[in-house]
């Protein structure tokens, strides 16, 4: 905790998180900076007993961002997530929220910043059991003091917001998974926090339900413009919700960057293995496959913004008669015709590769 | 799996060969340096163990330690249990009945009941109790029941606050835990002597020596509802900013609250099994006409007071019971359930005043009413059903004594007790150092040197012969049934209730029925400890051999074994773990009856702790037999757990 006044800290960022470490085991405070740090996570387990579950890790998040974190199991997300807030102790490094670190913050203080400014989504729900739905809600108002007759009232909002209107009274054990994550979400926002953590929310839910939820995610994040943290093991899902995505792998974040970047541009093998089934056309946009036009082209098409996705654009471009224009700023700044979008198709996996997998 | 086997038959080759050698040395040298010591002899630390009883009664007046310590404990609980006793046990000075009559007992037990579980479950307590009445035994019964009472309140008070701390905190729990563990392995009889030196016989005395054997219940089941909370939740609270203590009363203790009351209902029956043993130190109630049973063998009354107990004992657990299964859901009844209870407790508590109000103004109700008393017609009929089965069925109790002991018993006593001292204690840590490795070995040495120096060893080893088979017939009921119950339902469900009455009961009501039926001898001791022990072991076999993952016995039925093979080859291997600690559980639990089997004649430690008890000469030898039985104790459950640990090694 040393390096807190790092100068590549952003006190503009909603969350700013800078060379974070949290290590395991025996004598865990003596291994970052040193040579140990440098070693592989295998290599240090076998030194020193030691697991470094969140290596190193950097990442700034601007307010009303959707940060999407996505790793397989073990690759340190749900560590990660949990340093943010202290509900496990970094070994290392700086967490800055609205400029204040984290890490410096006394017990008092950190219950208060807990009460107010974050809140976290669990991916078994967490709920009380022993209260009702509306005190469920109301719990991070009732430790912080807030009346009774106030913090109902809050409740009750945020159960229409979530759509549980109705369930106020009843216990956890009487909803199904997908209602208690409502709960869960409600919960969050109760407080009206700066910034939502969200670990693996929807991973224990029905892929029907997913998508309800995932939906009811979107239509939160646009509705309130909440900072968000999301921990996911799922690439669609963090295409789906992130502004910018993180892959974790071994607890360092290999690759960062928009959802477009990291399926069009892959930091490495373990990546592009992510990536490869994803339908491109979901994710790139026409900027990605605009080339300039050849001449002879007609340059007279529908003119379509550089920033549509290609699924979108596909209709438009199958009905036009020769190439369409994309735009930037009101400028052309290239040309997509059909063929364009079929070579990207053909290049990735069919049907049958995917079931040979 | 084969060089598991192979070092498993190749530990068990030792065994036999170090055992062979034993006898074969023990028949050569037999009577030679075997240390025994008749009763009435001293040895230098059993007299001065005598002496320094008698400074202590002697000082009882004069040393600052009682006058500011012990008495003041001594007064205070007294003053805590007579107020309770003159609810419903005894009357106050000057009146002529208790505060509540029988009437107003039941009524009150019954709403109380209600209150916290149900209807079916009040109704039942009520007839439960009300049986203790037509048994005859009202007085001693209720007697019994205010000290249980107030004894689990006191250990709830003391266990639950501390059970709390031990479940939130590693370091408490590393503290704790030894004390926990030693209070576990300590079989009851051993600190009666002790309290009674230093607290007199009586009231608090017996309350003490129960809540030394209830708190520790209450702290492990406490500790564990704390730990064992689902982490989600709780992190979820942490996340939102709760402070330890809103962490706690708002989340840990709601949700833990089937557990904390399943700790309820185990530490009230510790209690009540214990009140009655306490009568050996002056506790009041049913204890004491079971003791008469046993030593001026009035069967009839003894047994009529035992199966008050164990009328007690259901009331008890049906009432906890019914208590932590409502408690299972946490969502409260609403609707027309809630309107009904609603009615039902405002309608029984008024019946309930009314009752209490009668029970002090009308006689038929303050009195349990002698029509409705059969006490001395049942005792008669036991007297009779006990006479006719001894006379008819002497040939086969008697043959039965005679065989197991001339067969088993009087071979294995002569080998530990009747072959010289050193000769056993290098086989006994022989064999200690083959299942257990060198540490327990080393320790066992060290403990029977101990009981050597105290000067018991004679005595020691004639338990020890007892202990050893009770525990090994016990081991055998438990693995033939455990394997039966854990591998067919049905015959679980018809074992249960068995099982259940089994571990309610408290010990000291089997030994009138046993002794009725063996005479006082050494073989009604070890029958006593097999019925206790039983359940216990046939519970553990049944889980560990229902834990075995059903593919893997699935696996072995499709590849063609047969029954015998599935559960040789597959289950009892499979559940080794279980089966040894089985055994672990089996040898403390049976040492506990056995020692107390000293009062119906199977001599040994327990007699002489009994002995000590009553005549004040020989305090001192009772004294130092409560330490060897402690060693004993420690020994057996050391070895057991060291073999435990080393096959759990070498299977993983």
């Amino acid at each position: 905790m040393t390096e807190s006044a790092d100068p590549g800290a952003s006190a503009e960022a909603a969350i700013s998180v800078r060379s974070l470490w949290k290590v395991f085991g025996p004598k865990a405070d003596s291994i970052v900076g040193t040579p140990l740090a440098g070693l592989s996570r295998a290599e240090l387990l076998e030194q020193t007993g030691c697991v470094a579950a969140v290596r190193d890790v950097s990442f700034d998040v601007a307010p009303g961002e959707v940060f999407v974190v996505m790793g397989l199991s073990g690759s340190g997300k749900s560590t990660l997530v949990r340093c943010l807030t202290r509900l496990i102790e970094p070994t290392a490094g700086s967490v800055l929220v609205s400029g204040e670190d984290i890490l410096k913050a006394s017990p008092a203080r950190l219950r208060e910043l807990r009460r107010t400014r974050f809140s976290m989504v669990f991916q078994h729900f967490g709920l009380l059991p022993h209260r009702r739905v509306i005190d469920n809600i109301a719990y991070s108002l009732e430790v912080n003091g807030v009346k009774k007759e106030m913090r109902h009232k809050r409740a009750h909002e945020v159960i229409e917001l979530v759509g549980l209107h109705g369930y106020a009274n009843h216990y956890p054990e009487q909803l199904s998974g997908g209602m208690q994550q409502r709960v869960g979400l409600a919960r969050a926002l109760a407080v009206d926090p700066e910034v939502m953590l969200l670990d693996e929310p929807f991973s224990a839910l029905d892929p029907l339900i997913r998508r309800d939820m995932q939906n009811e995610v979107k239509r939160l994040h646009r509705d309130l413009g909440k900072t968000m943290v999301f921990i996911t093991h799922d690439l669609a899902e963090a295409l789906k919700l992130g502004d910018r995505i993180a892959i974790m792998r071994d607890g360092a974040v290999v690759q960062m960057g928009t959802p477009a970047e990291v399926v069009a541009n892959p930091a490495d093998e373990y990546v592009a293995d992510f990536v490869r089934d994803v339908p491109k056309s979901h994710v790139l946009t026409l900027g990605a496959i605009a080339r300039p036009a050849e001449p002879g082209e007609y340059l007279d098409g529908p003119r379509l913004d550089v920033t549509t996705l290609i699924r979108d654009a596909s209709p438009v471009i199958a009905d036009a008669s020769g190439p369409i224009v994309v735009i930037a700023n009101g400028e052309a700044v290239g040309v997509v015709t059909s063929d364009d979008v079929l070579r990207l198709i053909a290049s990735e996996p069919t049907a049958s590769e995917h079931e040979a997998r | 799996m084969t060089t598991v086997r192979g070092l498993l038959s190749r530990r068990w080759v030792l065994v036999l060969i170090v055992v062979i050698t034993w006898v074969i040395l023990a028949a050569a040298l037999k009577g030679v340096s075997t240390l025994e010591l008749s009763t009435a002899a001293d040895t230098p630390f059993t007299a001065w163990l005598r002496d320094l009883a008698a400074s202590i009664r002697g000082n009882r007046t004069k040393s600052p330690a009682f006058l500011y310590f012990f008495n003041p404990i001594r007064l205070g609980v007294q003053g805590f249990i007579e107020p309770i006793r003159s609810v419903i046990a005894v009357p106050a000075e000057g009146d002529l009945i208790p505060l509540f009559g029988w009437l107003g007992v039941v009524a009150l037990i019954g709403y109380i009941v209600y209150a916290t579980s149900n209807l079916r479950t009040s109704v039942l307590s009520m007839a439960l109790v009300f049986g203790c009445g037509v048994l005859g035994v009202w007085a001693d019964s209720m007697d019994t029941l205010a000290l249980t009472l107030g004894a689990v309140f006191l250990s709830l008070l003391i266990g639950f606050p501390l059970g709390v701390w031990a479940g939130l905190n590693d370091r408490v729990m590393a503290v704790i835990r030894p004390v926990l563990d030693l209070a576990q392995i300590l079989p009851t009889l051993v600190y009666l002597a002790p309290l009674a030196l230093v607290f007199l016989i009586g009231i608090a005395s017996a309350t003490i020596a129960t809540l030394i054997y209830s708190i520790p219940i209450c702290i492990r089941i406490t500790a564990h509802a704390v730990r064992s909370l689902k982490a989600g939740p709780v992190e979820a609270a942490q996340s939102m900013g709760s402070t330890r203590w809103q962490l706690l009363t708002k989340v840990q203790l709601p949700m833990a609250r089937q557990t904390l009351i399943l700790g309820v209902n185990q530490t009230t029956l510790a209690a009540l099994s214990f009140v009655v043993i306490a009568a050996l130190i002056g506790a009041p109630g049913l204890g004491k006409p079971v003791i008469d049973a046993l030593t001026i063998r009035n069967v009839g009354d003894g047994l009529t007071a035992g199966l008050a107990v164990v009328l007690l004992a259901v009331m008890l657990d049906r009432a906890t019971t019914a208590a932590v299964l409502r408690s299972q859901s946490y969502v409260p009844v609403a609707g027309p359930a809630l309107i009904r209870r609603r009615i039902g407790l405002i309608g029984g508590g008024i019946a309930t005043v009314v009752a209490i109000v009668l029970s002090r103004n009308q006689l038929w109700a303050a009195v349990f009413p002698p029509q409705l008393n059969f006490g001395e017609e049942i005792s008669a009929f036991f007297d009779t059903i006990v006479s006719w089965v001894t006379s008819t069925f002497d040939f086969l109790t008697t043959g039965l004594n005679t065989a197991f002991t001339t067969i088993m018993l009087n071979p294995l006593e002569g080998l530990l007790a009747n072959s010289p001292w050193y000769l056993t204690i290098t086989a006994i840590s022989l064999v200690a150092l083959i299942v257990g490795g060198r540490n327990v070995a080393v320790l066992s040495v060290f403990l029977m040197l101990a009981v050597v120096a105290i000067g018991l060893w004679h005595d020691t080893m004639i338990t020890l012969s007892q202990v050893l088979l009770a525990t090994a017939v016990v081991m055998v009921v438990g693995v033939v049934l455990g394997v039966i119950a854990g591998r067919s339902e049905r015959a679980e469900r018809f074992l249960k209730p068995v099982l259940d009455a089994g571990q309610t009961l408290p010990a000291f009501v089997y030994l009138v029925p046993v002794l009725a039926l063996f005479g006082p001898t050494r073989f009604a001791a070890i029958v006593c400890g097999v019925f206790y022990a039983a359940p216990v072991v046939v519970r553990v076999v049944a889980d560990g051999v229902k834990g075995v993952p059903s593919d893997m016995v699935e696996a072995a039925v499709a590849s063609g074994s047969t029954t015998t093979q599935v559960i040789t080859k597959v289950q009892l291997p499979a559940s080794k773990k279980s089966l040894l600690l089985g055994a672990n559980q089996g040898l403390i639990f049976v040492l506990a009856v056995i020692v107390i089997g000293g009062l119906v004649g199977a001599g040994g430690l327990g007699y002489l702790v009994l002995v000590g008890q009553s005549k004040p000469e020989l305090t001192g030898k009772g004294l130092a037999a409560g330490l060897a039985i402690v060693l004993l104790g420690i020994m057996l459950d050391r070895i057991a757990h060291a073999s435990a640990q080393r096959s759990d090694r070498s299977s993983s």
